[in-house]
């Protein structure tokens, strides 16, 4: 092992793989190339690859039946690229155990971040079973489905939720009673889409509270913690 | 009233009944003409008859009895018997309404048989049921008598001699064949009406579930051919329109997957650029081009939006529009825009929640885009909502309001690059909205500024 993270960046398209390639290389990972499925299971069989980052269409065998065998046959991270923002797509990528998406076309400088989050978790826990972003979760009367992005109450009416209140909802879900600092909050949110100020974490909480909580004045489900931040005090079901 | 029915078979019947009717009618005109022509000869051919007779033959006969048959009786008026003697004078009563035609026929028999003839009068007179003759008359004349209800005087003048006299039961009406006449086209009606309507039925059945099926189609969602039913002509009419249904779905299945190629094929080198500016050195620099590729990537989002919309793949969705409005907002307002939206009650209804989002989200970004910031309100009425989103900017002239819906105008004449987008924002949200029944309205504020009304049936 080289010590740096060793990628496989897998695309059929050289000019987005060759320069895409370049920009993670200056970023400090070690990058493999592959144009199909063909060769990128040849490269895996090669090399010790940390994280495929894995395009959806590519002609012969695509993206997802390759993303399947990948999660078959290891714990290795799967980032997907997708042309399509279509919420079926994002579904079915995220069910076939890949880790993270980014729609085409996206910025490099936020792949590079995610493959870092994806990477330090990996290194840190490697308790990550499947996507830890999929599917649905259910705590106190509601559910938040990730596919959607909706959050579902008990009469099963979507109340919708703006990027970053999802997100933010998202992050305590996922750490159900852990209680998380407003830095750890913005950390964990903005791995997606920025946020650009720091007074969205206490306005979005409270933005939240309103919408979920059945006295907001005093809250149940997302608890302020004196002097550290907050926390969901709430059962989450994965379902 | 509506005499004309609507559909096929009801036509076809009122035109058949019509049509029958004229028939009958006609049937009904000559039928009259025989029967008057014949009750004309019955009744010139005997009265003729006995007059040349009586007068051309004067029998010796035994003028006693001649006198005594001649002679009325006291309960006897001139027209029960005929007399074998003429009148000295006319005995007609005035005020009757005469018969010309058969009078000209009694004429016309009478010279011909050299008979000189003065006066003919033909008159019709009514017998009343309980006229006292009738008792005393021989019983089938009586019986024809009540049954005519009319009879005709006859009173002819031979010069030198007198008046003849005669009168006979006259059917005036002619009732008894209009009876006949429609007891007949019921009987037709019966014969040729039904077997019209099920015939027509036949026809009509199958092309109402043609019509049905053409006005249910929706490119997309799966509908079984429609049965080939009814006469050969109508069931080569529904093979052609599954035919034809089939070839738009594969049409638009062809242009879906057109439309995937080209947002494939437009992305790929977007996605290239993009990748390509992270070596831009100046910051600046870098995020202006970031921006127009977001830009440009938007814009293609929104034509394939558009082009897809008659086949959403979004199910329908129980949805709180009021969340979804203010999550929207949330957004903008995230990203530093000046965007308010007034808190709603919770409104609970039944749509595609991207696709209205994105209608709201395209009507809050022209806002912000022309008039620098956006306030947005919800109100619900029994029937309808009304999303609201009011601006301070400029407005639209009155007469070119129509114009900005058109995809691809841009009111401004200059392609400023501040302002950009295309003006397809608008298309496809109204396109969004119509598709969900409801409508955009846009209006200048009378405190200046434009505000878009989207309205949504509940």
């Amino acid at each position: 092992m080289s010590g740096l993270p060793h990628i496989l960046l897998v695309d059929d398209e050289r000019s987005i793989r060759e320069p895409l390639a370049q920009y993670l290389t200056k970023q400090g990972f070690r990058v493999t190339q592959a144009g199909d499925a063909e060769g990128a299971r040849a490269r895996m069989a090669a090399y010790a690859i940390d994280l495929v980052i894995l395009d959806i269409m590519m002609p012969g065998e695509d993206g997802l039946s390759l993303c399947r065998h990948i999660r078959a046959s290891g714990d290795i991270p799967v980032i997907l690229l997708t042309a399509k923002s279509e919420e079926t797509d994002r579904i079915v990528g995220l069910e076939m155990g890949a880790d993270d998406y980014v729609v085409k076309p996206f910025s490099p400088r936020e792949l590079a971040t995610r493959a870092k989050v994806i990477l330090r978790r990996a290194a840190s826990g490697g308790s990550r079973q499947h996507a830890p972003e999929s599917g649905s979760y259910a705590f106190g009367g509601w559910v938040l489905k990730t596919g959607e992005r909706a959050l579902v109450d008990r009469e099963g009416v979507s109340v919708p939720l703006s990027t970053g209140e999802y997100n933010l909802l998202l992050a305590l879900a996922l750490r159900p009673r852990q209680v998380l600092t407003r830095d750890q909050l913005l950390d964990l949110t903005q791995g997606r889409e920025a946020m650009a100020f720091d007074r969205a974490i206490d306005n979005q909480v409270s933005r939240l509270r309103r919408k979920i909580e059945p006295d907001p004045k005093n809250p149940e489900l997302i608890k302020t913690v004196w002097g550290g931040g907050y926390t969901l005090a709430a059962e989450v079901t994965r379902l | 009233m509506r005499l004309w029915p609507r559909n096929l078979p009801g036509q076809m019947a009122v035109l058949v009944a019509l049509a029958l009717f004229v028939a009958q009618a006609i049937n009904f005109g000559f039928t009259l003409h025989d029967r008057q022509a014949f009750r004309l000869e019955q009744v010139v051919g005997p009265v003729s008859a006995r007059i040349v007779d009586t007068a051309q033959n004067p029998r010796a006969r035994d003028p006693v009895i001649e006198a005594r048959l001649s002679a009325l009786r006291p309960d006897e008026s001139p027209w029960d018997r005929f007399r074998s003697r003429p009148l000295p004078q006319n005995p007609m009563p005035p005020g009757l309404s005469r018969r010309p035609d058969v009078e000209n026929g009694i004429r016309r028999k009478l010279n011909e048989a050299g008979v000189p003839t003065g006066q003919v009068i033909a008159a019709i007179r009514p017998v009343r049921p309980d006229d006292p003759r009738l008792d005393r008359l021989p019983r089938y004349r009586a019986q024809r008598l009540r049954m005519t209800g009319t009879e005709m005087l006859i009173a002819i003048e031979q010069p030198g001699t007198g008046w003849w006299v005669q009168g006979v039961p006259w059917d005036d009406s002619s009732w008894s064949i209009l009876r006949g006449l429609i007891g007949q086209t019921l009987v037709l009606y019966a014969i040729v009406l039904l077997p019209v309507l099920w015939a027509t039925r036949r026809i009509a059945r199958p092309l109402r579930t043609l019509t049905g099926a053409a006005q249910r189609y929706h490119p997309g969602e799966a509908d079984g051919p429609i049965d080939e039913s009814g006469p050969p002509d109508v069931r080569t009419l529904i093979a052609a329109f599954n035919d034809l249904r089939t070839r738009v779905t594969a049409m638009l299945q062809e242009k879906d997957r057109m439309l995937g190629a080209i947002g494939h094929d437009l992305r790929t080198p977007l996605a290239a650029l993009r990748v390509r500016i992270e070596s831009v050195e100046d910051d600046d620099d870098r995020t202006k081009m970031a921006d127009t590729i977001d830009e440009m990537n938007g814009t293609l989002d929104d034509i394939l939006s558009l082009a897809r919309l008659g086949r959403p793949s979004e199910p329908l969705t129980d949805v709180d529009l009021a969340a979804l409005v203010d999550a929207v907002v949330e957004d903008f307002r995230d990203l530093g825009k000046p965007v308010t939206f007034e808190e709603a009650a919770r409104l609970k209804m039944t749509l595609r929640p991207s696709l209205i989002r994105r209608a709201v989200r395209n009507l809050i970004e022209n806002a912000v885009k022309y008039g620098g910031s956006a306030d947005v309100s919800l109100a619900a009425t029994a029937h309808a909502v009304r999303i609201t989103v009011a601006d301070n900017g400029p407005g639209i002239p009155p007469d070119r309001v129509g114009e900005v819906f058109e995809a691809f105008t841009r009111l401004e004449v200059s392609r400023n690059k501040e302002t950009g987008g295309i003006g397809l924002g608008l298309a496809l949200a109204r396109a969004i909205v119509r598709e969900a029944g409801g409508d955009i309205d846009l209006a200048n504020r009378p405190e200046g500024g434009l505000a878009a009304t989207i309205t949504l049936p509940r």
